[in-house]
Formats: C-alpha cells, sequence, structure tokens
C-alpha cells in the first residue's frame, strides 16, 4: 500500500515542531519499508493538502494538538473521518481539512479514504513564541514520546491496528 | 443589563481570533472588540543570525504568504549589503511574486469569499464553504479553481525552486535563473491562467453584480469607512505589487503622501492598546486620533482596493479595462465600499497574469546574470512589498560582520487593524438592534466585515482537530442565556 508518512508544523515555533520531528525520527526508523514515502516538513493545509496527499492510499500524519486539560506529551490518534470540521490546521488560508478533502474526493482526485489518513497529534503547550526549541516538559518527554509513536506506527502500518481507534496515553 | 456576544474563534480566518459584542441593556450594540493573540519574539528570535539567512527564516513565519516575507527580507537584506542587484533578478523575483498572487487570490476568493455571495450570506454555514459554491456553480469550476491554484503553484517551483517556503532569494539577487525549457513550461501555463483570471471576473459579475440584493450590500450597507488608502505604486501611479513608491490617497482621491521605502518610519507609525496585542498603524505626521472616520483621520487602509483607490491607472491593458469597469459600476473612483475588495483581488489578478505574459516575452528574461555576490556591507536596509493582504515592511540592520542587530515588521494585515475594528463595530451596530436575537446570518455578516480584509493572523499557529469553529455566547445578568456553535 503506497503510504505517505507527513510532519506538519513549524520548525521555529516551539511546540509547533513537534509533528516534524517526529516524522523525521520515524521516517527515519522506517527507513527501507517498502511503497513508504516520508515527507517530515509540511508546511501548508487546505486545498494544497490535495496535492500532497494525491496518489498515496494510506497517510500517516504527525502533528500538535490542543485540547482543554490535554498534558504535554499525551498523544491522540484518530482518522481523518474524526476531522468534521478543523479549525485552523497549519497554513490553511482557504478551505478546511475536510473540506478540502471532500472537494477533492468529488473530483474525482485520487485520495486516501478518510479512514486512511491517520493522525498522530501531541498535546503541546507553546505555539506562539519563536524558537527552535520545544518547550522543556516536551524536550524532556522527546525521545520515549518517539518510541511510543514508533511502535503505534509499525503496528499501523504492519495492520495490526483494526480500525485505528481513538488512542489517548499519557504522558511518557 | 449589559450583554456580550463571543464569537471565538472565527471561522475561515488563519489564526486565533475573537469578537466581543458589547451590548447595552436595550439591547443595541455599545462596543466591539476584535482581538488576536500575537506571535512573540520574531525580531529578537532573528537577532544574532547572519543577516543574509533571513530570506529563508522569514517564510517560516507564515505559510499564508511565504514568498511575500521572502520579498520584503530580500530587499532589506540586499540594502545591508549595498543594494546592487542586476535588473534581472528583480524581473525573476517579481515574476515569481505575480504567481505567488495569483495562487493566493485565487483561494481566498473561491474558497473564503464566494461562499457568502454564492450560497448567500445567511446560508446554513453547513454549505456556505467551497463545496456549497461547487455545488451551486459546478463541478467543472471546481476543477478549474484545484487546476488553476495548482498551475499557479507550480509555476512558483519552476521558477524558484519551491512553492512554500522559497529559499531562493539571496543578497544581490537569486540563487537560479530561468532557463529556456524551463520558459517554454511556463508559458502555456501563464496562457492558461490567464484565461481563468478572465474568467473568475466574469463569474464575480454574473453571480455577484447579476445580483440586485448583492449590489446593494456592496455599495449601501454598512461595509464602508471614510478612511486612506495605502499601496505601492510605479513612477506611472500604477498598482506595483513587488516595487515602487508608497503612495496614500484619501477616501475623497486626493493624495496624502507618497515616499520611498526608506522613508517609512517618517511615513507610519503604531499606536498601542490595552486590550489588544496587535498593534495598530497610522500616519505618524497626522498623529494618532482615535478610531475616527473623516478626511483629518489618520487611519489608512492597505487592501486590494486601497492599492486601487491609490493607483490612477493599472499597469496592463486588460486590467485597465476591468478596473474602469469596476469603478463605473461603483460610482467613481476611489471607492469606499469595503466588499468590493473581493473584486479587487478579480482585478489584480488579471494584472498579476498579464504581467506574466510580459516577462515570458522579455528576451532578458532567461539571462543568467542573475545575481551580484555583494561585496560590501553597508548595514541597513528596508524593503517593501504588497503583501495580498497589505504593504509589508521589513527593517533590518547589522554590524560591520553581517550579524543582525535589529529587525522590525509592519505585516501586511496589522496595517488593516484599526479599520477592521471600526468596520465591525459599525456592521455589528447596523445589524444587531434591540429586540431583536442575533442569528447566523447576522453574526456571518459581522465576519464579512473583517473578511473583505482577508485577514491572516496565522503565522502557523495551528490546532487539531478544532470541532467548534464558531461559538457564540450572549450574555444577560452575569449568565450564558444563549448559545451558538458552528
Amino acid at each position: 500500500m503506497k503510504t505517505l508518512l507527513l510532519g506538519m508544523g513549524n520548525p521555529i515555533l516551539s511546540d509547533d515542531a513537534v509533528g516534524l520531528r517526529l516524522a523525521a525520527d520515524i521516517g527515519q526508523r522506517l527507513a527501507g519499508f517498502p511503497d513508504l514515502t516520508v515527507q517530515s516538513d509540511c508546511s501548508v493545509g487546505g486545498l494544497e493538502l490535495l496535492d500532497v496527499l494525491s496518489g498515496y492510499a494510506r497517510v500517516v500524519v504527525f502533528d500538535s494538538i490542543q485540547t482543554v486539560g490535554g498534558l504535554p506529551g499525551q498523544w491522540h490518534g484518530f482518522d481523518a473521518t474524526a476531522l468534521c470540521d478543523t479549525m485552523h490546521l497549519t497554513n490553511v488560508h482557504d478551505a478546511n481539512f475536510a473540506t478540502a478533502l471532500e472537494l477533492g474526493r468529488r473530483l474525482g482526485m485520487p485520495l486516501p479514504e478518510p479512514s486512511a489518513i491517520h493522525i498522530f497529534g501531541v498535546e503541546v503547550t507553546d505555539t506562539s513564541t519563536f524558537s527552535e526549541r520545544m518547550t522543556p516538559a516536551l524536550e524532556a518527554c522527546f525521545p520515549a514520546l518517539a518510541d511510543a509513536i514508533f511502535a503505534e506506527t509499525c503496528r499501523l502500518m504492519l495492520g495490526t491496528l483494526p480500525g485505528f481507534p481513538l488512542q489517548r496515553a499519557s504522558p511518557p | 443589563m449589559s450583554r456580550t456576544i463571543k464569537i471565538d474563534p472565527i471561522t475561515r480566518l488563519e489564526g486565533h481570533g475573537k469578537i466581543d459584542i458589547h451590548l447595552d441593556d436595550r439591547g443595541a450594540v455599545e462596543d466591539c472588540f476584535f482581538q488576536i493573540p500575537e506571535l512573540r519574539g520574531f525580531e529578537r528570535f532573528v537577532v544574532g543570525r547572519p543577516i543574509e539567512e533571513l530570506p529563508r527564516i522569514v517564510t517560516r513565519i507564515c505559510g499564508v504568504c511565504p514568498a511575500s516575507h521572502h520579498m520584503a527580507s530580500a530587499k532589506a537584506v540586499d540594502g545591508c549589503f549595498g543594494g546592487e542587484v542586476p535588473p534581472v533578478a528583480h524581473k525573476l523575483r517579481e515574476m515569481y511574486y505575480q504567481a505567488h498572487f495569483i495562487h493566493s487570490h485565487i483561494a481566498h476568493f473561491y474558497a473564503l469569499a464566494a461562499p457568502d455571495f454564492v450560497c448567500g450570506p445567511d446560508a446554513d454555514p453547513a454549505v456556505r464553504n467551497i463545496l456549497g459554491v461547487v455545488a451551486k456553480v459546478g463541478l467543472g469550476i471546481g476543477g478549474q479553481v484545484i487546476k488553476a491554484r495548482a498551475l499557479a503553484q507550480d509555476m512558483q517551483r519552476i521558477i524558484g525552486g519551491r512553492s512554500t517556503h522559497p529559499v531562493w532569494c539571496l543578497p544581490g539577487g537569486v540563487s537560479k535563473g530561468l532557463s529556456k525549457a524551463e520558459l517554454a513550461e511556463i508559458k502555456p501555463m501563464v496562457a492558461e491562467l490567464s484565461k481563468f483570471t478572465d474568467f473568475s471576473l466574469k463569474l464575480f459579475k454574473d453571480v455577484v453584480l447579476g445580483n440586485p440584493a448583492y449590489v446593494e450590500l456592496i455599495l449601501k450597507g454598512p461595509y464602508t469607512l471614510d478612511v486612506h488608502n495605502m499601496g505601492l505604486v510605479d513612477t506611472n501611479n500604477a498598482p506595483n505589487f513587488y516595487d515602487g513608491q508608497v503612495r496614500v490617497v484619501d477616501f475623497q482621491g486626493k493624495e496624502v503622501c507618497k515616499y520611498e521605502a526608506a522613508d517609512y518610519q517618517k511615513y507610519v507609525a503604531e499606536h498601542v492598546e490595552s486590550w489588544t496585542y496587535l498593534k495598530f498603524p497610522y500616519l505618524k505626521q497626522r498623529g494618532w486620533k482615535g478610531f475616527r472616520e473623516g478626511v483629518d483621520t489618520s487611519i489608512y487602509c492597505a487592501t486590494p482596493l486601497a492599492r486601487l483607490n491609490v493607483a490612477d491607472r493599472m499597469a496592463t491593458p486588460r486590467a485597465q479595462a476591468a478596473f474602469e469597469e469596476m469603478f463605473r459600476t461603483l460610482g467613481g473612483h476611489p471607492c469606499k465600499a469595503l466588499l468590493a475588495n473581493h473584486w479587487a483581488r478579480l482585478v489584480e489578478m488579471v494584472q498579476n497574469a498579464e504581467t506574466l505574459e510580459r516577462f515570458c516575452a522579455d528576451p532578458e528574461i532567461t539571462s543568467d546574470k542573475y545575481r551580484v555576490v555583494p561585496e560590501r556591507i553597508t548595514g541597513e536596509g528596508i524593503g517593501i512589498v504588497e503583501a495580498m493582504r497589505g504593504t509589508l515592511t521589513h527593517h533590518y540592520s547589522c554590524d560591520d560582520k553581517g550579524i543582525c542587530t535589529s529587525a522590525n515588521l509592519i505585516v501586511g494585515t496589522t496595517n488593516n487593524n484599526a479599520p477592521i475594528q471600526m468596520v465591525t463595530k459599525k456592521v455589528a451596530q447596523s445589524l444587531i438592534k434591540p429586540g431583536k436575537e442575533p442569528d447566523q446570518g447576522i453574526l456571518n455578516m459581522v465576519e464579512m466585515a473583517f473578511r473583505a480584509f482577508d485577514p491572516c493572523y496565522s503565522c502557523a499557529t495551528h490546532s487539531l482537530p478544532g470541532q467548534m469553529p464558531m461559538e457564540i455566547q450572549i450574555w444577560q445578568g452575569g449568565e450564558v442565556r444563549r448559545r451558538f456553535a458552528r
């Protein structure tokens, strides 16, 4: 199955880099996996994502997330069927993620099914301060976080994660 | 008992933002505040870095208009190294930038503006989006939009190596030229984009101008402001997005000032309010006079419409015809009907496409003299371009080793902070009346006020998944009486 590993975020905006770092780390560990493409630095959204996703049967996205009560380093696993609406997925200046996907589908573009777009969202605290380092709490737990998400990605890639249900893990 | 209506976050607007509408005891709008958080510390972040790195770093400020920051930064860095740039490098940068403009304007018009007019301002939010537009105008048009946007992106990649986060501009020019093979690849793309810009203009005329209610809304609705206009112009006072002088014209058409980039600090200052992080630029020589309209105000708009308002003419023939038709329809030049910004974007796109045609026919465009390696450090540079959503200024200084010692940025949307505040309040006061509870349609029409500016506060902040892009709370007596969510 042609698969894309996609890191999303901004490398100079503190915790916003976590998705990029995860994609680079996990992509390196999965080097040689058949039919796998790694794009560790993606900063586009909306309609532009159609170009990025087009042609793949499966996409694994690493991104940051902020939810009420979330702790830095917690992570969530879900697929794009859960994205009824996105607020502002990275650089979306146009349609939101779900709308763009639906438009692409109606236009007949070769896009993965929403259930085949798997997203790992890591809870972050600061995405508004310019820095090349993440906040100390996230930096401290990153190695263990990467191990945990790598393990889940492997299970997903090997097809041993039926349905990829919503996961919520504690900070490593 | 006073109440507060809270809109947070705002749909189809990049970055966080909220509108608080305060109602008095009778239910009339007492005040309105548009607040956004500001990204912290960029100007400090770049201090201590080699100044030539800045054009590559600033593209990460914002993923919506990275090319605008790249161009303004490159021009500022050119200044720090003496300012010598070969003509073909300027032409290539400008060529790249035209494609970037088209790409951005397509996204704004079809994904953000068109839903309000094609689906209707009071349509169900679930269908008031590009899918709703496509459902009304046809799937074929949706395909054309996606294709044209991709063409504009691909053109940037061919010219500058990357379409997003370019690293192409260097002090003294660009890192690669345009080969004859690449030019041959681009030419049919330009021809297709030209057709698409003409098509978009026709679509606007058919759908928006063909509906008397929309024309009434544009011309006679509350979406007007008596403030000044700002934009870059060339020596003929035609719009130029990459270079030129900054011209300011009042709402009656009288020139207020015209200045070179190097003099921007004599003409623009920034006012601070305690309730928002974002500053309020104003015309310095008039002094801060508050959020006031009128010929004596110091507030200005820097938008596509403002750019056409400060222009005496367009730089290219088809755009000139579109410019004349637009202002004839709007009742004269300049125009203060802010919803006409959507039309102005389409007129600008025509000039962008024609400028691309001009560059494609320029025999110098494939020259290999696209960079002069700087040999001296002069220590200070100011670069101004028109970002899609307003005049963008980068001002840097560096020491004698070329290490950045200071940076100051005035970004496109910041210019419009004050007028956005003012028109949002004006529209809210016009639509929300005592005894009439605001509904989704009314609140969307409040959003339309600032959406006309295509404001962008993103700079790549984001979060997933966001189930509630809009929340409105109506407070009375310290309790939430009504809650809207979508």
